[in-house]
């Protein structure tokens, strides 16, 4: 009996022996489990460790791009694929988070089976509940652990909700460089439509230009046709002296061989009235008398009418006059003369002019000396003469309150062997006006004249100021 | 036809002739007065030529009275050759023109007229010049 429980017991020890064995066996799975569960827990804090230098990465360079997407258009498209490939990579990290948590759940399920396990060993070996009580621990260590894993998973997963609202803000941003774009491609077509309008303007200004050389090749042939006129008016000029000196010669000629005759006609006349005087009676005397006179006037006309042809061919020698003394000489000697004791001359200062001092002289006398025969009459005879300059003329005056004469025949004051009083009334060849007016008028000066019947008269002319 | 001439009057107008006469007359300077018509007899008288060859070139008159227009040969002419020839040289010429103006006045001075004389219209004026000039030259003045 003794033997058999003594079997019995064996065998138990044998039993015993073979399911500790087991759980050594067991124990030994369950530490090599361990082992690689920790060291895939470092694999997975290293891979959580280059998430996160890879998320600071991704961060540094989304704010590399927006840099880089306000600078340049292009490189928006850049961005664009850039963002489509953290898209992506967020994508993976999130399927290798599920992949995570996949492995953690299974790693929980694990740890609960090995619980199990370890209760079940405890309940087994009391021997081993020591160790028992060291995997537990272990265990707990590991759970903490795998929490811990979760909350960087969760960690993880706020990243990538942070990534994904960067990528959503990214894409915001990438839109807003899209309507900057659209509005730069607005910009852009601004510009072409300005640079159309520009092209258009530019054609318009050719053609001005165009427009303008035609017009300066036309100013060139209406110059060449004026510089042709000019030289026809040349031409004509010289024709028109040669005519004039024709004219001259002519009346010179005429006035020289009318004297001929002339002369004969006095000096018969002479003749007769010299032999023949003591027979006539008063009325053959008087008859006589007025064919003596006739010539005579004849004769002063003949030598007026030289004069004035003579001022068409003399050359003007411009000197310095000093109007001053040439127009008191005159005034003086015209003052000795007959009858003349009771004119009144009242001489202004007198701007002095260049000209051609005999011809100047001319003018004077005969404009004095038309003042005095139509003034002299009036019991006070006042002769004014004065200057004054007025632009770059010298106004001459000379103004009587005699006679005057009426503005309605102003045309025929200045004409040759025109006369606007009768030769009872005054006497006069009407040739000495038109011997001023030449004169003056060769001066490149002007002549006019205002007048009242009986008021008197005011004769002007200019001299051109040196 | 040798006798002595003081005066030669060349004129072709017969008044103007007319007229200068009555007035040397008058002075009784027109005694010894010719009166030659056109500057060819006035050169034919004065050198002695043609009509005129029998007279004495030397038996010079005292005074030329010249007038310059004249048919054929004019005064300037006239006196060109009397001024340019050693006999003649010497005999005093006065032009009388009927104006100032002649343009001739300088020819004849450059040919070395004596003296040039504008006919007055007025023949009281025209006696007086006549009367001077006559005067002068017949009696005041001093030939060689």
């Amino acid at each position: 009996m003794d033997k058999k429980k003594s079997d019995e017991l064996i065998f138990a020890n044998k039993e015993l022996a073979f399911q500790n064995e087991e759980k050594e066996k067991r124990a030994a799975e369950l530490s090599i489990a361990n082992k690689e569960l920790a060291f895939q827990n470092e694999e997975k804090e290293k891979r959580a460790n280059e998430l996160s230098i890879a998320n600071k990465e991704l961060a540094f360079q989304n704010k590399e791009k927006e840099k880089r997407a306000a600078e340049l258009v292009i490189a928006n498209h850049e961005l664009a694929f850039q963002n489509e490939e953290k898209e992506e990579r967020a994508a993976e990290l999130i399927i290798a988070n599920k992949e995570l948590a996949i492995e953690n759940q299974r790693k929980e399920k694990r740890a609960a089976e090995l619980s199990i396990a370890n209760t079940e060993l405890s309940f087994q070996n009391k021997e081993k509940e020591k160790r028992a009580a060291e995997l537990g621990l272990a265990n707990i260590e590991l759970v903490f652990q795998n929490e811990e894993k979760g909350k960087r998973a969760a960690e993880l997963i706020i990243a990538n909700k942070e990534l994904a609202f960067q990528n959503i803000e990214k894409e915001k941003r990438a839109a807003e460089l899209k309507i900057a774009n659209k509005e730069l491609a607005f910009q852009n077509k601004e510009k072409e439509r300005r640079a159309g309008e520009l092209g258009i303007a530019n054609i318009e200004l050719a053609f001005q230009n165009e427009e303008k050389e035609k017009r300066a090749a036309e100013l060139i042939i209406a110059n060449n046709e004026l510089a042709f006129q000019n030289e026809e008016k040349i031409d004509r000029t010289a024709q028109l002296e040669a005519v004039n000196k024709e004219l001259e010669s002519f009346s010179y000629s005429v006035s020289h061989d009318l004297r001929a005759p002339l002369r004969a006609i006095l000096g018969y006349a002479q003749m007769h009235k010299d032999k023949y005087e003591s027979l006539l009676d008063t009325e053959a005397k008087r008859l006589m008398g007025n064919i003596i006179g006739n010539a005579k006037k004849m004769g002063q006309l003949i030598d007026d009418l030289l004069t004035f042809s003579r001022l068409g061919r003399k050359e003007l020698v411009k000197i310095k006059i000093l109007m001053n003394e040439m127009v008191e000489n005159i005034c003086h000697e015209f003052r000795n003369g007959e009858g003349h004791t009771k004119i009144e001359f009242r001489i202004q200062p007198l701007i002095p002019a260049q000209a051609d001092s005999v011809a100047i002289k001319q003018v004077w006398v005969n404009l004095i000396s038309n003042a005095i025969k139509y003034s002299g009459f009036k019991e006070k005879p006042i002769i004014e003469i004065g200057s004054e300059i007025k632009g770059d003329e010298i106004i001459y005056y000379i103004k009587d309150n005699g006679a005057g004469f009426d503005m309605r025949y102003i045309n025929k004051l200045f004409g040759v062997f025109q006369r606007l009083h009768s030769e009872d009334e005054f006497e006069g060849t009407g040739v000495g006006l038109a011997i001023v007016q030449r004169i003056i008028t060769k001066h490149g000066g002007r002549v006019w004249a205002e007048g009242k019947v009986n008021e008197g008269a005011v004769f002007y002319f200019t001299l051109i100021k040196s | 036809m040798n006798r002595e001439v003081q005066i030669l009057l060349v004129e072709d107008n017969a008044s103007d002739a007319e007229m200068t006469i009555t007035a040397l007359q008058k002075n009784n300077l027109a005694d010894k007065l010719l009166h030659i018509k056109d500057g060819a007899a006035a050169l034919d008288f004065i050198f002695a030529e043609g009509k005129w060859s029998e007279r004495q070139i030397e038996n010079k008159p005292k005074l030329i009275l010249l007038d310059l227009k004249m048919p054929k040969i004019n005064g300037i002419e006239v006196l060109q050759r009397i001024k340019s020839d050693e006999r003649t040289k010497g005999i005093p010429v006065v032009v009388l023109t009927s104006s100032k103006e002649d343009p001739d006045i300088k020819k004849c001075y450059e040919l070395g007229v004596n003296s040039y004389v504008v006919k007055p219209v007025d023949f009281i004026e025209f006696q007086t010049v006549i009367t001077e000039l006559g005067l002068f030259w017949m009696i005041v003045n001093q030939t060689p």
